[in-house]
């Protein structure tokens, strides 16, 4: 919740990015992306319009359209389906493992994915926000919709504080951000999840 | 700022009591010299002209008595002080440094302080259990943790008496560095992961745990898991934020029969295993007696070397994400062979059948395990949790109909 202190608080040690939990349509308007820091190994966040920085996100959701790419340097990308969108996801040969779990996962399958999301502006001037994975695996629908609970929960709680912290106010000014749009999100992908 | 004129009488009474008459305009000239020309705080430059004027005039402090009102209460000492103290050398270390003559703590009824005699000091030899007056030693601070410094310029007085001492346990929520008496059960006792190493593992009370350490010692005596004991004088360390116990030269008493509710399984978590340590699954243990330790690949122990006659083991290491932060927990064998339906048995079977061996058993666990949302309880330890109980989520059909409300009605300044 505090993230807007995250990352550089003075702490020596080393403290692990907690995977943010968000909507693809959220992920799909965020546009934000920063450095903190001016190390070489400095942490890249990007800044989700609900107002929390992250440089790590968590997803469930059906896989759909994979795709395997590249012929000398191969990759894999792929889309994740949850009740507001896509996600957009791949792996290269840096994230060889992941890459691995892609090829072997059926198509339609549910998964669980961890990843860090990146902002890319395309050669034509569109801004495309994709996920590289750090872990997939194929999980079920139970779990999709915990994870439905979960984000629904997280993105109401970012809400509830928003103008309140350094990073929400930040993310306010430069998205001028609709907080009923976001809550009208969360509630669409709660009422469509089946009991 | 003219210096009260109290100070100079009280300095002027002090050393009439020794038996020496000193003019006050001298004694006002030494305190306005310190004070004045060299920013000294009042109170330290008033000992200070005392100490050289019983010095000057070779007077002792030997008549002074034990009411003496210079004699400071351990508890009372901070660093950066100089004190004379009364107390009882409760134990004695081998000195880390050769620059150390003896090294120890000595207490007195107020609270107990670390102390080092330096060799340079030429002081009389310690002995343990004996009753000192140390004057002008200093307390200053080394690890975070008071120390007081036995120099050329302390005396030592040897008190031969032995007065009443009880220790007063405090509660491990208390702790601050420096030297603590505590009342613990003995909640786990893990592989040490150091030659010099004796002993380590977790204590633990009603209100908090933490790890311990003994090093090796001459007289190095072993803690059994599950019993609980008074621990005297025990350093307490401070490492980036968090406080462990040093039993090295601490004495302890088994205090049989005693039971405690250990403070624990507090820390609940709910999150999703999004990563699997390389130390997950099944692993092979040292078999030599005490050991225990993860043997590499090639069953090599980092202290015995190859031992193939190893024990197997099966444990979880991995981050617990809960979406604000991730956690490291640590899941052993019971939990482990619970959550992932794999057994020793099943996971030794698999192991030797496979030509991925050991590995085939960590790409199941991570099959079965990453991604999904578990419920860890257990005790917070250095940013770990060891996880004593834990269970797979399933959907919360009653958390879904709330959220379901919440998302309908928290005001966000328009209706849906």
């Amino acid at each position: 919740m505090t993230s807007g202190t995250g990352g550089h608080n003075g702490q020596k040690r080393y403290v692990r990015e907690p995977a943010k939990r968000v909507f693809a349509s959220e992920l799909r308007e965020t546009r934000l992306q920063f450095k903190d820091g001016d190390d070489e190994k400095s942490p890249v966040y990007v800044m989700l319009p609900t107002g929390e920085r992250s440089n790590r996100i968590f997803f469930c959701g059906q896989m759909t359209q994979k795709e395997r790419k590249g012929d000398e340097n191969p990759f894999y990308t792929a889309r994740v389906s949850d009740p507001t969108g896509l996600f957009f996801i791949n792996a290269g040969s840096y994230q060889q493992e992941a890459m691995l779990k892609i090829s072997q996962i059926e198509q339609g399958a549910y998964v669980s994915v961890v990843g860090k999301p990146i902002v890319r502006e395309t050669p034509d001037g569109s801004v495309f926000v994709s996920v590289r994975v750090e872990n997939i695996s194929e999980t079920d629908l139970e779990t999709t919709k915990i994870w439905i609970d979960d984000t629904a929960e997280s993105t109401l709680n970012r809400l509830l504080i928003f103008g309140e912290t350094e990073d929400s106010k930040k993310a306010g000014e430069f998205y001028n951000t609709d907080l009923n749009v976001f809550r009208k999100m969360a509630y669409d992908a709660l009422v469509r999840t089946e009991i | 700022m003219d210096i009260d004129p109290q100070v100079t009488e009280r300095i002027s009474r002090k050393l009439e009591e020794k038996g020496a008459l000193v003019d006050c305009e001298r004694i006002e000239a030494k305190l306005n010299l310190l004070v004045k020309d060299f920013g000294i705080p009042v109170e330290e430059a008033e000992r200070t002209v005392t100490n050289e004027f019983i010095r000057e005039l070779k007077l002792t402090n030997s008549g002074s008595n034990r009411d003496n009102p210079d004699v400071m209460k351990i508890a009372d000492t901070n660093p950066g002080d100089w004190v004379t103290v009364e107390g009882k050398v409760v134990s004695l270390q081998t000195p880390p440094s050769p620059s150390m003559a003896q090294a120890g703590i000595i207490s007195d009824d107020s609270g107990a302080v670390r102390f080092v005699v330096w060799e340079k000091a030429n002081a009389t030899l310690l002995e343990e259990n004996k009753w000192y007056r140390f004057e002008s030693a200093t307390i200053d601070e080394y690890r975070g943790s008071p120390s007081m410094k036995v120099h050329s310029g302390t005396t030592i007085t040897e008190i031969d008496e032995d007065r009443p001492l009880m220790p007063v346990p405090i509660s491990l929520s208390d702790l601050k560095p420096g030297v603590a008496t505590v009342h613990v059960k003995v909640v786990q006792d893990w592989e040490p992961r150091h030659e010099r190493m004796f002993q380590t593992g977790i204590l633990g009370d009603e209100t908090a745990t933490t790890k311990f350490v003994t090093w090796k010692d001459n007289n190095n005596q072993k803690l059994e898991e599950g019993k609980v004991y008074n621990i005297y004088y025990a350093g307490v360390d401070e490492y980036q934020g968090r406080y462990s116990l040093n039993l090295t030269g601490a004495m302890f008493l088994e205090d049989e029969g005693a039971e405690i509710e250990i403070s624990g399984g507090k820390t609940t978590i709910t999150g999703a295993i999004i990563n699997l340590g390389p130390g997950s699954g099944l692993i092979k243990r040292c078999p030599v007696d005490g050991c225990n330790r993860v043997l590499n690949r090639q069953n090599f122990c980092p202290l015995h070397e190859i031992q193939d006659k190893f024990r197997y083991d099966l444990r979880i290491t991995g981050v617990l994400d809960n979406g604000s932060a991730a956690t490291n927990i640590l899941i052993q064998r019971e939990e482990a062979e619970k959550i992932t339906g794999i057994t020793l048995e099943k996971a030794i079977e698999i192991a030797e059948n496979n030509p991925l061996g050991l590995e085939d058993v960590f790409i199941k666990m991570q099959d079965i395990l990453i991604g999904r949302y578990f419920q860890c309880r257990g005790n917070d330890m250095e940013g770990t949790l060891l996880v004593k109980n834990c269970e797979l989520i399933s959907f919360d059909p009653q958390k879904h109909t709330g959220l379901i409300n919440r998302a309908s009605e928290q005001d966000t300044g328009v209706d849906l």
